[in-house]
């Protein structure tokens, strides 16, 4: 009979080393920035972190992401520390310790090629913005499963109707910016 | 005037329905939850819960209303200014979250959470199913003319793909998906039921927490930090929240992750898997799993699988040796578990343990892959000076110490057999005074 140890190192490591690559980069890398980090990680370069993101009127979510940051954080992966009314991770005495758990998954050139692109490009955006995002990418992912037509405009709305304090502008201006780097794929 | 109805429920006393909700419940669908326990083989450690997700469903039906009810009346000029709410579209809402939290359980398998290790793989994730997968697809292939057809649904439209589209987090359910929340969420109307009704009936006291308070204080307002409307709790709850999370770690680690109670929850899930092959072989692509939900066929296939049709094949002795260990309560045994908060050097000693067990039988259980997770839950938004100018959201974690100060479990167990167990033991004693 075979199992896993169940601990799943690849995922602590993955925080680990998004709190050192985020340092100076992130305007403030809290846990809303590493939820949608993650999700865009998955869905658009698609490295298989295992979660399962799920749609909330706040943009993809998951707890066990959450779960395992709070495991990163039992073992000094990161430190979670309170700024403001908000958080903020950051690496700490273990980080590079626990990265090396995970140097199969780490190493590999699709996972590392991936975690520059996601850091240069989304990177140094704030929360609102990163969750901006996610949920156009969440949004055209769902269209495309179920067949349906992702105009920008039927996106669009779709946003408009989950996110009601963006304005249709602004939502635009996202959707184009992920279409140019082809993050997304728009039915003309 | 509607007729209303009334069921006597053990936690919550008289709960409420309308012909409409009686038609739902009355529907086979939803009488076959009366046969799959809440708790699966839980009583064979404690012999109480025998308890059922048919009076869960209602009572989480009941408990989400009182929320939705609750943040109406605190914030109904938030609900029309920021989200342009009108009087029919929160009574539609309303109508859609009652109906939502009463099936969101339909697509449970046999024994609750134990058959969920028994699901295929959606070929679309690359991860199996989930059974709130098999509720949606429940509701959609078979609850279409019980939830559209009603008299009382002509002021509403609602349809069973909106309902499941709902519990589903599909992007369609579109403003509604505010609620979503209430039903599956940290703060939800499931564990707010659950912990209460697992307390009561298996005798112990973990579970409870003050559910009147915690209602009482529900709201709902905008995180500046990403301008979303979220369900938080006013600063004056905070204690009441505190409790709901401290009877989560007790009911946790003092009942849904006990030890034996983990053995019989692998034992019946191997129990399940060996019923499946023999039943599906030759029938299905990977008959060791059940059917997938994309199909009216699969889904009818799916709910013929019921605790009551499971321990009559266990009882006819053709579930195999883990069926017949829980017919005669002959679990594995635990011979080595981490402490809660694993440090690296716990996970290498587990690793060589399952080595040098060599080729006896054995299994692994993590909290990691238990279905009650115990999670921090410091997400949770608290609001601070509700009401005035300057309210504000702050996370739960940073507002309470006591959250602060709770860590996630990630305990790992490995089980053997009685028989092996003395040699087992011998083994990882050497391992571990080696180290």
């Amino acid at each position: 009979m075979s199992d896993t140890v169940g601990i799943p190192w690849d995922r602590y490591a993955l925080i680990a080393d998004l709190s050192q690559r985020l340092v100076g980069i992130s305007p403030q890398f809290g846990k809303t920035a590493l939820i949608k980090l993650v999700f865009l990680l998955q869905e658009v370069y698609g490295v298989d972190c295992g979660y399962d993101f799920e749609l909330h009127s706040y943009g993809p979510f998951t707890s066990t992401l959450l779960n395992d940051l709070d495991l990163a954080r039992g073992l000094g992966a990161v430190s979670v520390d309170q700024v403001g009314y908000g958080y903020q991770i950051k690496p700490a005495a273990q980080t590079d310790a626990v990265r090396d758990r995970a140097t199969a998954f780490m190493t590999k050139p699709r996972t590392t090629h991936a975690l520059d692109s996601l850091i240069g490009l989304y990177g140094k955006l704030s929360a609102r913005d990163l969750e901006l995002r996610a949920t156009i990418v969440f949004v055209e992912r769902d269209m495309r499963r179920k067949g349906e037509s992702a105009t920008s405009e039927a996106l669009r709305t779709c946003v408009g109707e989950l996110k009601p304090k963006f304005s249709a502008e602004e939502i635009m201006r996202a959707i184009v910016e992920l279409d140019k780097r082809e993050h997304i794929r728009m039915a003309s | 005037m509607e007729n209303m109805f009334e069921i006597r429920d053990p936690v919550h006393g008289f709960i409420r329905l309308n012909e409409w909700e009686r038609e739902i419940i009355n529907h086979q669908v939803f009488q076959r939850l009366r046969r799959i326990r809440q708790l699966g083989m839980t009583d064979m450690v404690y012999p109480g819960a025998a308890h059922t997700r048919f009076e869960h469903s209602l009572g989480v039906m009941h408990i989400a209303t009182r929320m939705f009810d609750h943040i109406q009346r605190r914030r109904e000029r938030f609900l029309q200014d920021e989200l342009s709410y009108d009087d029919a579209g929160l009574k539609r809402d309303r109508v859609l979250v009652r109906l939502a939290a009463l099936l969101h359980d339909v697509g449970h398998g046999p024994f609750s959470h134990a058959a969920e290790e028994l699901m295929d793989t959606n070929p679309q994730t690359g991860r199996p199913y989930k059974h709130e997968d098999y509720s949606a697809a429940v509701i959609r292939f078979l609850m279409k003319d019980v939830i559209r057809d009603h008299k009382f649904n002509e002021n509403y439209h609602i349809t069973a793909d909106e309902i499941a589209d709902f519990l589903n987090q599909q992007r369609s359910a579109g403003r509604s998906l505010i609620w979503k929340d209430l039903v599956s969420s940290q703060l939800d109307a499931d564990r707010a039921d659950y912990l209460l009704r697992d307390s009561h009936h298996i005798g112990v006291a973990y579970g409870r927490y003050d559910l009147e308070r915690l209602l009482n204080t529900l709201t709902i307002a905008i995180d500046e930090e990403t301008t979303s409307p979220t369900l938080a709790v006013e600063d004056d709850g905070v204690h009441a929240v505190e409790a709901l999370i401290i009877a989560r770690y007790m009911m946790f680690t003092q009942v849904y992750f006990h030890r034996t109670r983990r053995a019989y929850d692998r034992h019946a899930t191997l129990a399940i898997k060996e019923l499946l092959r023999k039943h599906q072989a030759g029938s299905l692509p990977n008959p060791d799993v059940f059917p997938p939900p994309t199909s009216l066929k699969n889904i009818e296939a799916y709910l013929t699988w019921d605790d009551w049709r499971v321990q009559g094949m266990i009882c006819s002795g053709l579930a195999g040796d883990h069926g017949d260990r829980l017919l005669n309560r002959d679990h594995y045994r635990c011979v080595y578990e981490t402490p809660e908060q694993p440090r690296p050097a716990d996970a290498d000693l587990m690793q060589q343990i399952q080595q040098r067990l060599g080729t006896m039988p054995w299994f692994l259980d993590t909290a990691e892959k238990s279905w009650y997770k115990f999670e921090k839950a410091d997400e949770i938004e608290v609001l601070l000076r509700p009401g005035l100018a300057d309210e504000t959201l702050v996370p739960l974690g940073i507002q309470s110490a006591v959250v602060h100060g709770l860590k996630a479990v990630n305990q790992s167990r490995v089980y053997v057999t009685v028989g092996d167990r003395p040699l087992a033991l011998s083994r990882v004693i050497e391992l571990r005074d080696g180290q």
